[in-house]
Parts: C-alpha cells; structure tokens; sequence
C-alpha cells in the first residue's frame, strides 16, 4: 500500500540524524532498570552541559539495551567515529564523560563498549562482551537503540512492514504464515500462537476482542517490561496484526500496575499510531480493516496473570480465574469471543510477518525456533535482559553471559518459570534453553526469568517464599490451592524453625498430589517448587527435619547470633542493633537471644567477633 | 452477567452515601465518563487512589451505581487487589522488595532490622501512624537487590546496618545507638517474626 510507504519515507530523515549524525549524538538509556539508579539526572546533567556550551552535541533517549548491570548507560556517537557505551554515568559522571568526549578522548576509563568490529584502543566491540557473545537480537533490534517514543524511528527501521505486508494478504494466510512459523507462546504454556488466532478467527459473534498478557508477575522476570518500554511499536504492531488475522474489533493491552514506565510508553505508541492511521478507523486506507487498542492496568494481582484470572480482572470485578471450557475464544472478555497472547508473542508476530517465517525461523531448533529473551538475576555477575536462540545452553546463559556466580561461590541451582515452577541443580545447568529439558525434570522454563541460587542458599528458605507467595496471591476459590498453600506454608517454616517431624515430609508430598485438583495453574503449580527439592535437594531438606540444621545457615529459627570473641568492634555492633540485643556486662559484650531479630547487623559491623552459630558449632 | 435491572434498589438498601460534599463531588467527577461493562472499574479505582492516595469508602456505592453493579462487587475488587489502599499511606512508606533475587541476597534481614526499627510490622504502620513498611512486589531492578523503595527512590543494594541507619534518620535519630543503650529496651518488644 502506498500510504505505508509514503509513512516510512516521511519517517526517514528523523531517523537517519540517529543512524548517521552530523554532529557528536548522545543518547541515554531511559528504562526502569537505569530510572531507577539516576538517569534521568543524567540525561538532564548532559543536556544542561550541552546547553551551557560544553559540548556541541543532540542528547536523545533511547530505552534499555539490557545492561542491566551496566546502568545508566550512555551512547556517544561522533560523526566519524562509531558509537562508544559508557556505563555507570551518573549525574556526578557527567562533568568528567562530558569534558572526556569534548577533548576527542573517547575511549576514557567510563568507556564500556564500542559498537564497531575492531577495539578502540583498550575498549573492546560491544558484541564481544561476555553478556552480548551468543546473542541473537531480533525482538531487541531497537532496544537501546532507537527513541521508543519516537514512531518514526519504528518505521524507517522497517517498522509496520509486518502489518502492511498482512493487510495486503488474506487473514488466512497470515494465520498460515503463523502456523509455519511455528512461534508458540511465549507466556509458559507454549501453545502455538497461530492456532489460537485460527480459534478466534472462526468465532462468529462480535464484538471479538485480542487481549495481550503483559501481567509479568513472575518475580524475576522482566523481558515484557523491556519490550513494553524499550520497543513498545513491536508489540503493538502485533496486537494490531493478531487483531486483523483473527477478525477482531478491539484490544486490551493488560499491563500490570508495577510497570508506570511501560503504562506510559504503549499509552504513548498508542496515541502516535492513531496519529498516523495506523489505528482507528480504516488503518492505512486498506479499506476493510478498523481496530482500537487500550491499555488496561491491573492493581496488583499474581493470578491476574493467568488466562482466565486477566478475563475476570477485565469484567470489573475481582480477577478470579475462571474454569474452562467455555474456553476464550467462545466466550472470553464480557462473554465475547477473545484470544489472549503474552508479549513477546505478538513481538515475534510482528517480525513473522515483517521477514517471512523462513527467516524468523531459521535460529533456535527444529521443535523451537526462534529466540527467546530472558532476564538474568540473583547471584549472578550481570544481571541484565539478554535475547538467544531457543537451545541455547542453560549454562551459557547463566555462567558465560551472565557471567556465573559472584563472590567465588559455586552455583547452586538455577530456577526458572516463576514461583510456579521450581529448579534446576548445577550438576543439570548444561540443558538447553528449551521446554521439554526443563519439563522433563519437573519444573518449567516458563516466560523468562532466570533466578541463580549459590551454595549459600537454602533450599527451604526459598520453598517457603514461594509457597508464601502462593498462598498470598490465592484468588480463594479452590480449597486445593487456598487451604492448600497455606498448610505447605506451616509445615515449612515449621521445619524451618527447628520443630520438623518426619511426618510432615509425607504430608508435603500429600499436598503437592491435592494440589493437581485445583482449578487453575496457581493452585496445580505451587507445590513444584517443594518437588523440585524432594527430587534435588532432599538431604538438604531432611537435614533441616531429622538434625534441625540448615547446612546454608539461613533459617532464622536454627541458628543464633553469639559473641565468639571479644573486640574494639563489639561497640559499633551494640550500636546498630535495632533492638539493643548487643549487651555490655562487666566490660564483656554478649547477645541477648531473648530479643535477638537476627538482622545480622551486628556481624555485618563485627564480623570477626560475632558469628552465625547453631547446635553444631560456628 | 451483569444483564439483571439496575442495582440501584440495593444500592438505597445500604443507605444513602455519606461522605463530606465535597470529597462526594470529586470522585463523581472523576468517574463521570465511566461506563458499564466497558472495563472501566480498574481504571476509575486508579484514578480515585491517584486523588486521595487510597480509596475512601465513598466511592463505593458512587461506582457501584456508575458502571451499575453492586457495591458488594466494587469492594470485593478493591478487597482483592494488593495495589489498592483501603485506609490513608502514613506519612512515610517504605516500600520492602519481596522479589526472589532480593531475597536469595539477604532482604529478609532486612526486613527483620525495618520492623525493629520503625516499630510495626510489614504491612502495617507504626503506633503513632508516621511510618508504614509496604511489601512490593519485584519489578525487576534485581541489579539493585536487596533493595528498598522509599519517596519514589530506590535504595540497594543494602546490608542491613545500612536499612537501620536508613530508619534512624527517617526517625530523625542519630545513626548509631549512644551507649549505654539501656533505656530503649520498652520500644523492642514487638521485634521478631
């Protein structure tokens, strides 16, 4: 259509003073990951120094490239050079970034990464860092890359090809490229994205509604918050592409409360693609095809998150997930027709569509191509957002890219999937990135976080989170997952504070059996988490219920804060104690167990004097 | 499901909205463009707590009869949500990161050294109302974690001697304990999980 070509056309020279400036371009990552430690100070410390002559240079913001670790971020391109990353710019940095770059030092000590094939000086190319060797970015092209406010840097990188390609085939073939492509969903369940436009598509009754999860309550998990705020135009090109295939009216972008940054930016994309025909009425003058989207924010809710939990969410009343069939596509949001996606599967919709499924299937494996992204934390180096081929190996991920364990501690175990899921141990940390290896071994790869355990983590302390967090977000209809949560909860920390019995062993297995007849995935996933350590970690686990000791040290009721020597430092750990737990008597410092918090405080000021002690010694 | 006649019979059977005039008159305009079964309940309930920083009972029955449905069904939402205040923030929140990467790196010491030292309990605020500690949720600034969120800045990652000097000096007081340390020991009952 040449209403999409003369977008693009008018959308090139915004983005080509990006690609190819005329003079020294500064751009600043603006995602929650870098807003959170200061860069919005910084962007505004570069513009004011700019401003005050310092330096002739344009300052844009850009969302976030994944560096998580990194942040803030800041990409200094000179018109003969390429660009140059420097990481941890604060505002109090600025000065010196700025004084550096005006004198043509470009590769200064902030330097982290050149984005050319060759070093610059000691500054190493940005895909030979450890975090970016193995990386295949397709969903994360843009990401730190482009101003993702900015529509016209969407479109002169090929944005809403996709679309404009789709409008120009039948609905049926798109569904068909789909389906080709073999994209599944990438929300956990993997079910095949195409199949479920295919069910919504043969639904008769309108209103028909396309709804994209953006929920992203597993905690650990950022990937979606990436795309949302870094690229929100890929996502919203997809929802915009699902919404043609299927025949549907309208769409609800369900972004969880947590996220004002991506709320914001899709509300932005939104305005700007309604601005240029891209929705409303008759997008790009097609003359078949109007489509609205809204965003929609939840309040807070873990099963909100869940399929039927978001369609109840949508119906204004508490987000109870529903029991199916009807499924959604008979009878979903207010009674209509729906299909529900996460994120990055309308994201890969729109790439599909843009490149054909040939190409976007040409990386992963046969029975998962693609990439996947995936979102790095706990102990690990570098903790950051990272996109790969599906296959990649769990251990690339986690010990080369993320650089493995800090501290010299050895990994322990990685757990994938959210608190519904459990881990994988170290000794299995070589399975690909796939669904069937981590299903295999009971637990699920899920939608993308990737939390790192090391050994001084303990099995049960982390049981006890989950099952809490179950229990906590229950949406109170099935007794299996309410009650059920809430009993596995009791008899950990019973077992954690010391008064296990051998039992209660059988009964966690007895719960976790119960939990299959709950109604939903949050009731029938909590326990996997408790069969993940009676498949792994059952020593660790039997240690804590027959000797009543955690090898790790962490269960508050098994262990106790003692004086071990006398020391000049005992003074500062009286001083911080919340509690005044840290009693002088007769020139002699000893804690007061009676009212001891176990904050560690006192160690962390005395850590020579006071240790972490239980009935076996220090 | 929500084809029944309007609700407003009920809504007289809970008696008429009280409420000061002028609070009533705000969130009305507030909710005036909302309609029913068009998925506006979540957004008029985060445009009141937007307003008043939580919900005041007030709205109940206003939005009950806007998007006609029943007063039982609004507080069952509000009810059912963890974003959504049901009573006025204390003066100073502080906002604890439940999130799995902050815990594996300590945060519950945290949590303990937060509780003994601003006097209340995770979710709650202290006795005389000026300080709240407020569990949230992970949304993935892991780089930071343990971490703690407070005047919409977040603070990690954290050890626990700095959360209690953090407190102090949200307190007021001084950083480190004066020895000897006696006379503080009636404020330390409630530590402890």
């Amino acid at each position: 259509m040449a209403i999409y070509q003369a977008l693009r056309q008018a959308a090139e020279a915004s983005w080509a003073s990006c690609e190819r400036p005329l003079k020294t371009l500064i751009k600043v990552n603006l995602g929650t990951c870098s807003l959170v430690v200061g860069a919005q100070e910084t962007l505004e410390a570069i513009r004011a120094s700019v401003q005050a002559g310092e330096l002739d240079a344009d300052v844009m913001a850009t969302g976030c490239i994944g560096l998580c670790f990194a942040e803030p971020l800041v990409e200094v391109t000179k018109p003969d050079c390429p660009p140059v990353l420097y990481e941890q710019v604060t505002a109090e940095r600025v000065p010196a970034l700025v004084k550096s770059i005006a004198s043509g030092a470009l590769a200064n000590e902030m330097a982290l990464a050149v984005a050319a094939d060759e070093p610059m000086g000691d500054v190493p190319p940005l895909e030979s860092l450890p975090f970016r060797r193995g990386q295949v970015r397709r969903l994360m092209a843009n990401c730190g890359v482009t101003d993702p406010l900015e529509i016209d840097h969407y479109l002169a990188r090929g944005g809403y090809e996709g679309l404009d390609k789709a409008l120009r085939m039948a609905p049926e073939k798109v569904i068909a490229e789909m389906l080709e492509s073999g994209l599944w969903g990438r929300g956990g369940a993997a079910f095949p994205t195409g199949r479920k436009w295919e069910f919504l598509r043969m639904a008769k009754r309108h209103p028909k509604y396309i709804i994209c999860n953006a929920d992203e309550g597993d905690p650990g998990a950022f990937v979606n918050r990436n795309i949302m705020e870094s690229d929100p135009h890929l996502l919203l090109e997809g929802v915009i592409i699902g919404g043609f295939a299927s025949d549907a009216d309208r769409a609800f972008i369900y972004i969880r409360d947590e996220y004002p940054v991506p709320v914001a930016r899709m509300e932005k994309a939104i305005e700007a693609a309604y601005a240029k025909g891209l929705l409303g009425k008759n997008i790009l003058e097609c003359g078949f095809f109007d489509f609205e989207v809204e965003v929609v924010r939840g309040a807070g809710s873990y099963v909100c998150g869940d399929e039927t939990g978001l369609l109840s969410s949508l119906e204004d009343r508490r987000g109870m997930p529903k029991i199916k069939p009807p499924f959604p596509a008979e009878s979903g949001a207010l009674g209509q027709p729906s299909n529900i996606n996460n994120v990055e599967s309308y994201a890969n919709a729109s790439l599909i569509l843009r490149h054909g499924s040939a190409w976007w299937g040409s990386v992963g494996t046969e029975k998962n191509r693609g990439t996947k992204m995936f979102s790095l934390s706990g102990k690990v180096q570098r903790v950051g957002v990272l996109e790969v081929p599906l296959g990649t190996s769990t251990r690339q991920v986690v010990m080369e890219m993320g650089g493995g364990v800090p501290d010299g501690r050895t990994l322990k175990a990685v757990q994938s999937g959210g608190p519904l899921s459990g881990v994988v141990p170290a000794s299995d940390v070589d399975i690909p990135l796939e669904p069937e290896p981590y299903r295999e071994r009971g637990t699920l790869l899920g939608a993308g976080g990737l939390v790192v355990l090391d050994d001084s983590d303990c099995i049960v302390d982390l049981c006890i989170y989950f099952q809490w967090f179950a229990e906590d977000e229950s949406c109170g209809r099935c007794t299996t997952c309410f009650a059920g949560t809430r009993r596995a909860l009791e008899i950990l920390k019973r077992i954690a504070s010391g008064r296990g019995r051998a039992a209660d062993l059988e009964l966690l297995k007895l719960l976790g059996r119960i939990a299959s007849n709950a109604n939903c995935f949050h009731g029938q996933g909590a326990p996997t988490v408790i069969a993940s350590t009676f498949r792994y970690f059952e020593e660790e686990l039997m240690e804590h219920v027959t000797r009543k000791r955690c090898p790790a040290k962490r269960c508050a009721g098994l262990v106790r804060y003692e004086v071990l020597h006398q020391s000049e430092r005992l003074a500062e750990a009286a001083a911080i104690c919340p509690v005044a737990a840290v009693v002088e008597e007769d020139g002699a410092y000893r804690i007061d167990q009676e009212i001891c918090v176990k904050c560690d405080a006192c160690r962390e000021q005395a850590p020579y004097a006071i240790g972490l002690v239980d009935e076996f010694g220090v | 499901m929500f084809s029944q006649a309007s609700h407003n019979s009920r809504l007289s059977a809970v008696g008429p909205v009280s409420g000061s005039a002028e609070v009533l008159a705000q969130i009305s305009e507030l909710i005036a463009d909302l309609k029913p079964d068009d998925v506006d309940l979540l957004k008029g309930l985060h445009r009141i707590q937007h307003e008043f920083a939580y919900i005041p009972k007030e709205a109940i029955p206003l939005l009950a009869a806007q998007l006609d449905t029943t007063p039982a069904i609004v507080f069952g939402t509000i009810d059912f949500y963890s974003e959504l205040r049901q009573k006025p923030p204390a003066e100073n929140v502080v906002g604890w990161c439940s999130g799995p990467a902050c815990l594996l790196k300590g945060s519950l010491n945290i949590r303990r050294a937060l509780e003994a030292t601003l006097g209340c309990e995770m979710n709650e605020a202290s006795a005389d109302g000026r300080y709240e500690l407020q569990l949230v949720q992970c949304d993935g600034t892991c780089q930071l974690a343990p971490l703690i969120r407070s005047e919409g800045r977040y603070l990690g990652p954290l050890s626990s001697s700095e959360a209690i000097k953090f407190a102090r000096r949200l307190k007021g007081e001084p950083e480190m304990r004066e020895p000897p340390a006696a006379e503080d020991e009636a404020t330390t009952e409630e530590a402890g999980e």
